[in-house]
């Protein structure tokens, strides 16, 4: 079965993706869902304190449940090549050594695996597995360690910081955000199965196949081409599926000492620890503005934790650097290692967090000078050239973002005055923030198969995890080919197909729309060469110049010099067309800066005797380039915008700082924005192409969504209620006694 | 008086000690609870199990630990049904037992003897979908699809029990169905669109 559901052929399909089907009728296969002979599963099993080392482990009673197979710990499992010493392991960077050291790095670190016929068998048998420490001690108190954790130059400085010190206004304030998780509805799962002695096959839940097969070929020493990855649907990433985590390889590990296939699907709770998190973050903004409201300088300073066993460094400041014209510029950051698990990028890394800072303390500088945040923001954006590398943008329509946005909440009916529109102890308040993101590209390929009745396969082995990226291929090739969406299949999310890069940092659609540009030209090509057997007019032609139409190929306009695919085919015995191309971003990148953006515009209502924060409307408008689906896209943005809502006022991955542990770590401890915590958000495009990005003239949207909402809540809050609320999330008990 | 302070004295000895015994009692029927839990090893119970399961009788053998959800993906390869937390939290799972809509990842499999339950697989009326499946689908009502199944078996219970006169009052009584990818726009389309 492929993307498309072959399976259920309907009598009237409606119109929309084209894995929708598959999706409705519960028919697509994500990871753990696929059927193997002999399948066996795995459960983990975690230590429990934060920091030590393993003194023995109790497996006995486990190994007596019935239906067990193995318990697999550090002192039994079979030996991951690339973790054969220390040495080796710190050469790997695969982070956590699973089950090949006796160091426990964070509370839940895996120590042992149950291996059982059924899940209930393994699931029981983990409950009995204990072990002996000895503890060592832990720090996992962000709070109390940041302070010590030294802050150094990030990036080039601009100008001078004396400069700007005697600007008329200035505000300087601290901000903080905790530790948020991403939590996509599908747990993280692995069926690992190895197929012959160095021969792997995975259903795995990631956002790179490729990704995930070059980290096996690597661990286990084997040619890549031996490694099958497949995730062919994958329950949303968010960005916790961009690195290969423990519990994949641990899937993996256990298929090698069982010689069976094993299945190991993450409990709620564990996607708490074991497959990153957005970590908890500290930032200092300072910034000036003269009288006319012309920004003078900017100081963005910023902390983020991480792990004991790794480094991760998200680049908070890095926003800092993009949107406006600072003359005076310093970014200064600094990681903070805790004794917790590994964080990773979250939707929107870095610059997410770093956006909050900035457009809540530009918030409160329109306040200071009294100028209308719109227009403190227009008059202060970079919409020339990339104030950082001094290139010119290829498109930036930042400013239409924000004049579209306003005209749609009508912000005009925004009172400057704090409380002013008032309904007993509910007050009302506007906010707006702009986000921003550099509008990326990579090297991928794309594959066409084609078939005498003029169908063709469209196919690459980058994921789609939710972003629409199958339907904007069947877009684009019917677009240049000019065979109908019927007669377009797609296939995708496996490594045995052509190589594309993760689906990560909004480069998806960029990266892969080049490809499919190239495919498609490949294939006129192709074609051409044997209709010039039939006609001599293909003899030298460029693939601009061919039209295909679902029978046959034409020059220049429909049906003129017209051959059939049927003579193709039958003249050159063929049965299958296939072609393979790639595309990569050239030196236009040199040359030009990219970004895309959005302007986030809200309006709440705070109950000043509960703190209880209604968002009334979010309208958020964006600038992708050319919309290559409208309806994905907009789907894309207003749910990113309902991640901001999270971010904003409730998600907060607590910790523990006595027991070294995260608490509240499942979806009712761990809250993001239900259905009824939304508005219907309003989303708008400005819709234009940047015909330098690549073929399709869009701007990869995934990021920019969530950049800039929760800090227009934020500063909507401040006009309902005059608070400055600089702690995320922002909830009750905040706008109480903030 | 004295007796009186003596009896009290006694008395509260007496009751001191009682308190204490009991305060040390916990701890070691709690140790004793553990060490019972190491010792005896309980074999599985298998037990059979009679249900309709989108309009066909299933005659199963269930362990007696195994959840209607595991037992329709793990055992069925129904997978149509997710599991999304299998603590009741996220909604994924819901399905409908005897027309009602409920979460089984809460419902054990022997529970469900002589009951009806419909899965997403179930919905359809052959090549033809339910209007609800149409909907999502033209309303785009989901981004990666994971919760999608639980969300349109909550749809349509949702329609049926009538609880969709605003907007407000849809998102309400949908709230129990999470979406990581924030589709929520969508989803409130699609049963806008199939309440009228």
């Amino acid at each position: 079965m492929g993307f498309f559901d072959d399976t259920i052929s309907l009598s009237a399909p409606p119109e929309g993706r084209v894995e929708a089907t598959a999706k409705v009728t519960g028919s697509g296969k994500y990871s753990a869902e696929y059927e193997v002979a002999s399948l066996c599963h795995a459960v983990l099993v975690g230590s429990t304190i934060p920091a030590g080392i393993i003194k023995s482990i109790n497996v006995g009673n486990a190994r007596q449940v019935e239906g067990v197979i193995d318990v697999i710990t550090h002192l039994n499992r079979p030996m991951v090549p690339a973790f054969a010493d220390e040495a080796k392991i710190k050469e790997a960077r695969f982070g956590l050594p699973v089950f090949h050291t006796d160091k426990i790095y964070f509370k839940g670190q895996p120590i042992a695996m149950v291996i059982a016929e059924t899940l209930e068998d393994a699931t029981y048998a983990a409950s009995l597995i204990t072990a002996e420490y000895a503890a060592d001690q832990f720090n996992v108190d962000f709070e109390k360690s940041y302070k010590n954790a030294e802050l150094k130059t990030a990036g080039k400085d601009r100008g001078t910081a004396d400069s700007w010190a005697e600007t008329p206004s200035v505000v300087e304030a601290e901000y903080t955000i905790k530790n948020e998780v991403h939590n996509p509805m599908e747990m993280h799962a692995t069926i690992a199965h190895w197929t012959a002695e160095n021969e792997l096959k995975m259903f795995d839940k990631n956002q790179g196949v490729n990704n995930v097969q070059r980290m096996f070929a690597k661990l286990y020493n084997i040619p890549a081409e031996k490694i099958h990855v497949v995730s062919e649907f994958v329950g949303g990433g968010f960005g916790s599926g961009l690195r290969v985590w423990p519990h994949c390889l641990a899937a993996v590990i256990g298929a090698k000492a069982v010689k069976r296939p094993v299945k190991l699907v993450l409990t709620r709770p564990q996607m708490f620890t074991l497959v990153g998190y957005r970590p908890e973050s500290w930032q200092k903004v300072k910034i000036g503005a003269d009288n006319s409201g012309k920004f003078t300088g900017i100081l963005h300073q910023a902390r983020h934790a991480t792990c004991v066993y790794d480094n991760f460094n998200e680049g908070i400041t890095r926003i800092a650097r993009l949107v406006y014209n600072f003359a005076n510029l310093r970014t200064e950051s600094a990681t903070v290692p805790l004794n917790l698990s590994m964080p990773t990028w979250m939707r929107g890394p870095g610059d997410c967090t770093g956006d909050f800072a900035i457009e809540s303390a530009i918030d409160e500088l329109s306040y200071k000078l009294n100028i209308d945040p719109v227009q403190l923001r227009l008059q202060n954006l970079a919409l020339e050239k990339d104030p950082d590398s001094g290139k010119k943008w290829s498109t930036n329509f930042v400013d239409e973002c924000i004049k579209l946005a306003a005209e749609k909440i009508q912000w005009q009916n925004r009172k400057a005055a704090i409380g002013a529109i008032s309904d007993g102890d509910w007050k009302t308040g506007y906010g707006m923030a702009v986000g921003m993101w550099n509008a990326g590209r990579s090297n991928a390929s794309a594959g066409i198969k084609m078939l005498k009745d003029g169908s063709i396969t469209v196919q690459t082995a980058m994921t789609d995890i939710g972003t629409g990226t199958g339907t904007a291929m069947q877009n684009i090739a019917k677009d240049a080919t000019g065979i109908s969406k019927e007669k377009i299949r797609i296939e995708l999310g496996n490594s045995n197909l052509p190589p594309a890069p993760s689906q990560g940092g909004s480069t998806g659609l960029s990266s892969i729309s080049g490809a499919v540009a190239a495919a498609v030209n490949a294939l006129k090509m192709k074609l051409a060469g044997f209709a010039a057997a039939e006609n001599d007019t293909y003899k030298n032609v460029v693939g601009a110049d061919i039209i295909l139409s679902d029978n046959g190929i034409s020059y220049k306009t429909t049906n003129q010099q017209f051959v059939p695919y049927s003579v193709i085919w039958e003249k050159n015995n063929l049965q299958v067309l296939e072609v393979e191309a790639s595309s990569a971003p050239g030196d236009e990148r040199k040359q030009l800066a990219f970004c895309s953006s959005a302007a986030h515009f809200c309006m709440v209502k705070v109950n000043t005797k509960t703190g209880k924060i209604k968002i009334e409307k979010m309208v958020c408008a964006a600038d992708g380039g050319t919309i290559v689906n409208e309806k994905a896209a907009a789907n894309q943005i207003s749910g990113a915008v309902v991640g901001g809502i999270g971010m904003a006022l409730m998600e907060e991955q607590l910790i523990d700082p006595k027991l070294g542990t995260a608490i509240g770590n499942d979806l009712a401890g761990y809250h993001f924005a239900v259905n009824a915590d939304a508005p219907i958000v309003e989303v708008i495009f400005v819709n234009k192409p940047d015909v330098n990005s690549n073929p399709s003239g869009s701007k990869g949207l995934g990021e920019v969504g969530i950049i800039g909402a929760a800090a227009a809540i934020a500063n909507a809050i401040y006009n309902a209620i005059g608070k400055r609320l600089r702690d995320l999330p922002i909830t009750p008990d905040k706008v109480l006694m903030g | 008086m004295e007796r009186k302070q003596s009896f009290s004295r006694r008395f509260f000895l007496k009751t001191t000690s009682f308190a204490g015994a009991l305060a040390l009692i916990p701890p070691k029927a709690k140790a004793l609870y553990t060490e019972l839990k190491q010792r005896l090893i309980p074999t599985k119970e298998i037990m059979p199990l009679t249900v309709t399961i989108n309009k066909k009788a299933y005659e199963v053998k269930a362990d007696s630990r195994t959840t209607l959800l595991d037992l329709l993906r793990e055992n069925l390869h129904l997978t149509g049904t997710k599991k999304g937390c299998d603590h009741g939290q996220c909604g994924a799972c819901t399905v409908h037992i005897d027309g009602q809509r409920v979460l089984s990842c809460l419902t054990l499999a022997v529970m469900t003897t002589g009951k009806n339950v419909t899965t997403i697989e179930g919905l359809a009326d052959g090549d033809k979908l339910h209007p609800m499946q149409q909907a999502f689908i033209e309303c785009d009502g989901f981004q990666c699809g994971y919760c999608t199944p639980g969300q349109i078996m909550s749809a349509v219970a949702c329609v049926n029990e009538g609880h969709t006169r605003s907007v407000a009052e849809i998102k309400e009584f949908m709230s129990g169905n999470l979406c990581r990818c924030g589709a929520y726009n969508g989803i409130v389309e699609s049963i806008q669109k199939v309440a009228i």
